[in-house]
């Protein structure tokens, strides 16, 4: 009796937009290897579909309403970005910036470096100026296979940021790669795509920012593919600060080489719907990664961690740990995978996932998987998930401070865990004004 | 200064305060003792304002103002302050930023500006002599770590940097070492004034050779059953609790 007859599979519609998309960059696009990965890809993007619950890596993550939103792929914006940057805690930072809108690069509100160690470019550029670079990493590190939307973003992609740090050079400052997504004129659908490259020895500092501007729904499906070679360092802070119309997809892989240390933070800071993959492939011995995060959600937020850290090689150490406040009706999934290859004796692993719900609405999935085939191995995890505790809260309103002031001192020493592993004050910043005002 | 007439109070529905009554004035010490379980941390709780306890009957009043309707924020603003039995370690929170936040949190309910982070310092330094606590302490995080007599000494110095009106001691003694139990006990006698007043909860004599109480009580079974002087804690000391029991059991 219904209209059961007619009912479509959750973004039929985009998913024909899509294929329309591609063919139109086909009918204009040369016969090259850049053009035949983006085939193979698309026809992997459409072997496996867009992603819905009913894959178990989506279980609780329904991007539904994004596909359905009617999106349109534009460059065009609103004025205000400037303004949006100029507000950005960020901006204040002495640092090299690409800002990228819809995916779309703007040289105006950029700052590179010149020409030197630091290679700073957009990616359709770097692609004709630094081909043999190019050719040799792109699409490298990513999996497609079972990652539905990296397919998607490697055959469709935006653009996004190339970033090259030359052998056993230091960047002299940060790098910023803002990421924008303008809903103000339509609802924008974007698929930045990032390519850094720290080289031996080399240190670099990155940042990448996502913002959000305009009342319309934006998708953001960003794909950020790093390769750490031989002996070099990185810190990687990912901070996630959008509207409750924003949609965002990020996977990020990091490629280790032997030797190499990273630090990664990502802050999930707002945003409607936040979907995060941290894949770290460690190929070499005495590999270091440090993972950690912290989400802070309230209203209808949902953010949902899924990381994966791969020690392939033997003598490696990683150290992951996730926290999230939650607030209102808000949701964070976690999920954490730790893979211990055959050869990855002495390895050490450790993962944590802590988190304190204010509200009795508030939810949260989390999982540790953990995968180990070595058998000199030590590898610990845990979960948590509770209410902020009451004997601590008890104490301090003892001693004459309000709860609410009581709450922030508790969940500021919450955060700061995470707080202390980012090595930039500014960001810091972001973090404490963040707290006061979703606790207040 | 502090009225508390007929109190009755429970936990989880088990009854542990069953009608006590005593009233305190500026200027006295007044030491409860009591065999274990008896109820004495629960009165203190229920006075700082614990959430876990249920007042079924009576009251408490502090300077005339009913205490029990108070925020525990409000009644330690008011004077109220709490050495705890145990206190609680609250790792992420520095010590010195804890008590800036509380010292300023006074003060501004007082009326007052925020103290200058040069008199703050100096206020610190001062205390931190008066119970001999070491300055490393004040950098760490509130309590974490701390060893328990650490932890004790702790509360004595945040209850000399607060200055309060009525001063709970909750087995403030169990744990410290003798030096340090007569250092905190000097810093208790040099706060005593004829403006505040100290309820001083202890098993034992020894801290009241050094603290010399007004009024001893001996709370059993949730109700003062025996009150009298310094002297009534030494024959305590020396015959222990069961003659005190077989009274009550007497007198039912
Ligand atoms: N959450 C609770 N549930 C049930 N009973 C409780 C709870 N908390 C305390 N009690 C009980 O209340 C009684 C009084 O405890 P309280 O801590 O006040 O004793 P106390 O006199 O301070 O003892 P001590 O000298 O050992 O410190 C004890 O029998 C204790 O077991
Ligand atoms: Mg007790």
């Amino acid at each position: 009796m219904s209209g059961t007859l007619t009912a479509k599979t959750p973004g039929a519609e985009f998913l024909e937009s899509l294929k329309s998309d591609f063919a139109n960059y086909l009918a204009q696009a040369g016969d090259t290897n850049f053009v035949n990965q983006r085939k193979q890809a698309f026809d992997l993007f459409l072997n496996q579909g867009l992603p819905t619950p009913a894959h178990e890596e989506w279980k609780y993550t329904n991007l539904r309403k994004a596909y359905e939103a009617n999106l349109a792929t534009t460059c065009l914006q609103e004025e205000g970005i400037a303004d949006l940057l100029a507000s950005s805690v960020l901006n204040g930072l002495d640092a090299y910036k690409l800002v990228f809108v819809n995916g779309c690069f703007q040289p105006q509100l950029s700052a590179l470096p010149q020409a030197g160690d630091l290679v700073l470019l957009p990616l359709s550029e770097a692609r004709k100026q630094n081909a043999a670079t190019f050719d040799a990493h792109f699409g490298k590190y990513i999996p497609l296979e079972g990652y539905s939307l990296n397919a998607l973003n490697t055959a469709l992609m935006s653009d996004g940021a190339f970033v090259q740090i030359k052998k056993n050079k230091k960047a002299d400052k940060p790098v910023i790669l803002f990421q924008i997504s303008d809903s103000s004129l339509v609802n924008a659908f974007s698929q930045p795509r990032n390519l850094v490259i720290v080289e031996e020895g080399a240190d670099l500092h990155l940042i990448e920012s996502f913002l959000s501007n305009g009342n319309g729904t934006s998708f953001t499906n960003a794909v950020t593919e790093v390769m750490v070679d031989k002996n070099a360092h990185l810190e990687h802070y990912k901070l996630q600060r959008q509207s409750d119309t924003t949609y965002l997809n990020h996977f990020t892989q990091i490629h280790q080489e032997a030797d190499t240390s990273i630090n990664h933070v990502t802050l999930t800071l707002s945003g409607n719907m936040v979907r995060n993959n941290l894949h770290f492939y460690m190929n070499g011995r005495n590999c270091n990664s440090l993972l950690y995060g912290l989400y802070i959600t309230d209203g209808n937020e949902f953010v949902d961690n899924h990381t994966r850290v791969d020690h392939a090689m033997p003598d490696c150490f990683s150290d992951e740990k996730y926290k999230g406040i939650l607030k209102d009706q808000s949701t964070a999934v976690f999920n954490g995978k730790i893979m211990v290859h055959l050869d990855a004796q002495k390895t050490n692993a450790y993962q944590r996932n802590q988190n304190i719900l204010l509200s009795k609405d508030a939810v949260v999935n989390t999982k540790p998987q953990l995968e180990i085939f070595a058998d000199d191995v030590k590898c610990t995890h845990g979960a948590t998930i509770g209410q902020l505790d009451e004997e601590p809260l008890f104490y301090l309103r003892s001693r004459g401070i309000p709860e609410n002031e009581a709450r922030k001192l508790l969940l500021n020493a919450f955060a700061d865990d995470i707080a202390e592993k980012i090595r930039i004050p500014e960001l810091v910043q972001v973090l404490e004004d963040e707290i006061a005002r979703k606790i207040s | 200064m502090l009225k508390i007439n007929n109190l009755h109070a429970e936990i989880e529905g088990k009854k542990i305060l069953n009608g006590i009554n005593l009233e305190v004035k500026p200027g006295e010490v007044h030491a409860i003792m009591g065999p274990n379980g008896a109820g004495k941390s629960t009165l203190s709780s229920v006075l700082a304002g614990r959430a876990d306890y249920t007042v079924t009957e009576g009251s408490v009043e502090l300077d005339g103002k009913d205490l029990l309707e108070m925020a525990p924020e409000d009644r330690a603003r008011e004077g109220v302050f709490l050495a705890f039995q145990y206190p609680v370690e609250i790792p992420g929170v520095s010590n010195t930023n804890f008590l800036k936040t509380a010292v300023n949190e006074k003060r501004k309910y007082q009326g007052l500006e925020p103290m200058e982070a040069t008199d703050f310092l100096k206020l610190m330094r001062e205390k931190m002599e008066l119970v001999e606590m070491d300055k490393s302490l004040t950098s760490r995080s509130l309590n974490e770590g701390f060893s328990g007599g650490e932890k004790k000494r702790n509360e004595i110095f945040q209850m000399a940097m607060l200055e309060p009106r009525l001063g709970i001691l909750d087995e403030t003694d169990s744990g410290l070492d003798i030096d340090a139990l007569r250092l905190v006990s000097n810093g208790v006698n040099k706060l005593r004034s004829d403006k505040n007043a100290f309820i001083v909860i202890t098993h034992y004599q020894r801290l009241l050779d050094y603290i010399v109480p007004d009024f001893v009580h001996v709370l059993y079974k949730g109700r003062i059953v025996k009150s009298g002087d310094a002297n009534l804690a030494k024959e305590l000391e020396e015959k222990g609790y069961d003659w005190i029991k077989a009274e009550v059991a007497a007198s039912i």
